[in-house]
């Protein structure tokens, strides 16, 4: 099932009303376990959403052309392709299967009339074509209009093939396919601005690789202690910076941020800056150390800032100042007392996203 | 005692939750298995912290052959005094009933705890027993009630058991030898589970599959505190 909101001013003043503006999929409660959406991500210019979900399936929405008569409602989005981007795997080294759910899905950007994503699942990154077809050849010397290749010695005369306009074709191929780099789960990846680069993180170890090359990555950031008993913390999300192509950010499972400078070494273990708030200590419960757990960052558009989400809150940090975010927004304050309920059936587990709208307000 | 009973089904909850998430597609989840891990732990020391103060308030004298236990840790009365309290603390569910055989002298585990925990937890399912899905028990049994001895883990841990833990990893045998006096009943065999699955994690490969058999499982470090929980069990 997916949500697709669409904000609509409403009121006076800064009230901002939010209301869904178009729901895609299935509204019964009887979804199927491989239908379930794990990731959604527009596209820069908002045109294309594209939705993974735990079948490995990719589905991509394309906004339609605002209506002339209705200038001001929003285009809808409509499906525009499908594709099965992962399927099941399985280790036989470690006897372990792969699963295909689609981790994270995140776009290129556009530099022909193809579109360029990346799609992850645990363990593997492929690079998808997304190309349209709307035209095709006809008049082949060698084919007949089936298909079936002509007798050449009945060929008496030659002729252009000619291109015909055909019902509009999405198409979707796999590009680049980045695989074995990863021992635990990938979480994260994230286009770099050179266009060239991108990072994935996992767990414990954050890996940057070259779009063109496949068979090897650099390893710019590793948390793993020698000693696994020691594990305290892991890699929750990773990011580039929006503008400066060797500035990443990366969340911990702790709560803080870590911003590193791939200038300053080969490898990135240690950062340049370091984001943390104090604890209250007057919160602390049993599931403090779940809560206060970061599952996502993002990079304002500006570079000035960065949103992170923790389980209760949303904060807006200052890349310039470290020890505490310039605001907190509590996002669903009144789930702190129940948190030993949600502690029973997992969803204290969930992990949530953030994003910047477009002007960063 | 409310937050003692609190803190007893946390972790309850905490080894049950563990243990299923072996069995999911696409293996074990090094951050969920440390989260998990981390809340057992605070719910551990909340136990602690509580059944320590029950216990001072429930004991007419301190017991002899205390404070064995590694290195900084408040002496645990309790480790001593299973006595009085025990009876009322054992849960119905009998698997612990074992523990009571710790009638066998205090002093004895407590300084076992030191050595017998952590390998306990990895120890139990060393030489005794295979370690064997089936013999988990369903969550929500059992007294978790043991020797708080057991429960100072942490501290007495660093000290003297993590060349345990170690030689443990290198050498299974070792851990038959380390073998206490047989905690049988589910939640030793729990523990042993547990470790013996996680014990490859500790040499520090990704998981296996579903196989009772060690496991090379990304939930690594958590296996320490996790073991030292469950052993606590």
């Amino acid at each position: 099932m997916a949500g697709v909101a669409g904000g609509g001013g409403g009121g006076g003043g800064n009230d901002f009303q939010w209301c869904f503006s178009q729901v895609k999929g299935a509204i019964d409660e009887d979804v199927a376990e491989a239908d379930i959406i794990s990731t959604v991500e527009f596209n820069y210019s908002g045109d294309l959403l594209a939705t993974g979900d735990k079948g490995g399936r990719v589905v991509i929405f394309q906004r339609e052309q605002e209506n002339k008569s209705r200038p001001h409602s929003r285009g809808e989005y409509n499906v525009y392709s499908t594709f099965q981007s992962h399927e099941p795997e399985f280790d036989y080294l470690k006897s372990l299967e792969i699963e295909e759910k689609i981790n994270k899905i995140r776009w290129l950007p556009q530099q022909n009339a193809a579109h360029f994503l990346l799609s992850t699942n645990d363990k593997t990154i492929k690079l998808w074509k997304i190309s349209e077809r709307d035209k095709r050849a006809e008049g082949y010397n060698l084919k007949d209009e089936d298909g079936r290749l002509r007798d050449p010695f009945r060929i008496t005369s030659l002729r252009v093939p000619i291109l015909k306009p055909m019902d509009l074709m999405v198409e979707a191929s796999p590009r680049r396919i980045f695989a074995n780099a990863h021992t635990y789960h990938i979480n994260s990846i994230s286009v770099n601005s050179d266009h060239e680069t991108y990072l994935s993180a996992d767990d414990l170890r954050i890996n940057l690789w070259h779009l063109e090359i496949t068979d090897r990555s650099f390893n710019i950031v590793d948390i793993k202690p020698a000693n696994m008993e020691e594990l305290t913390e892991v890699i929750t999300a990773a990011e580039f910076h929006p503008h400066h192509c060797n500035v990443f950010v990366y969340s911990s499972s702790k709560g803080t941020i870590r911003l590193c400078d791939m200038r300053s070494s080969a490898l990135c273990d240690r950062h340049s800056k370091f984001f943390e708030e104090p604890e209250d200590p007057s919160s602390r419960s049993f599931f403090s150390e779940i809560i206060s757990s970061i599952s996502d960052v993002k990079f304002s558009h500006s570079g000035r800032y960065m949103m992170t989400r923790d389980y209760l809150s949303v904060k807006v940090w200052d890349l310039n100042m470290e020890n505490r975010p310039v605001e907190t927004y509590q996002v669903h304050e009144y789930l702190r007392s129940k948190l030993c309920s949600l502690y029973e059936n997992d969803c204290i587990f969930d992990k949530f996203e953030c994003c910047w709208n477009g002007s960063d307000r | 005692m409310e937050a003692q009973k609190e803190a007893q089904r946390i972790m309850t909850l905490s080894v049950w939750k563990m243990y299923n998430s072996r069995l999911q597609r696409g293996g074990l989840r090094l951050h969920r298995s440390l989260q998990l891990s981390l809340v057992m732990r605070s719910a551990r020391e909340v136990y602690l912290s509580a059944k320590l103060e029950e216990d001072e308030e429930g004991r007419l004298g301190p017991q002899p052959g205390l404070g064995e236990e590694g290195a900084g840790q408040t002496p645990l009365p309790p480790a001593a005094c299973p006595g009085p309290l025990a009876p009322e603390e054992r849960a119905a569910p009998a698997d612990r009933g074992n523990a009571p055989a710790a009638g066998d002298p205090e002093p004895m585990e407590t300084q076992d705890s030191g050595g017998d925990l952590p390998p306990a937890t990895p120890a139990p399912g060393a030489g005794r027993r295979p370690a064997r899905g089936g013999s988990l028990p369903p969550p929500g049994k059992g007294s978790r009630k043991r020797r708080s001895s057991s429960l100072d883990k942490p501290g007495a841990a660093e000290a003297g058991l993590v060349p345990t833990k170690k030689a443990r990893l290198e050498a299974e045998e070792e851990e038959g030898e380390r073998q206490p006096q047989g905690q049988d009943g589910p939640f030793p065999s729990l523990a042993k589970v547990l470790q013996t699955r996680f014990s490859g994690m500790l040499r520090g490969g990704p998981a296996k599959g579903p196989e009772p058999t060690p496991g090379c499982r990304p939930g690594d470090g958590v296996l320490s505190i996790l073991v030292r929980a469950v052993v606590a069990f």
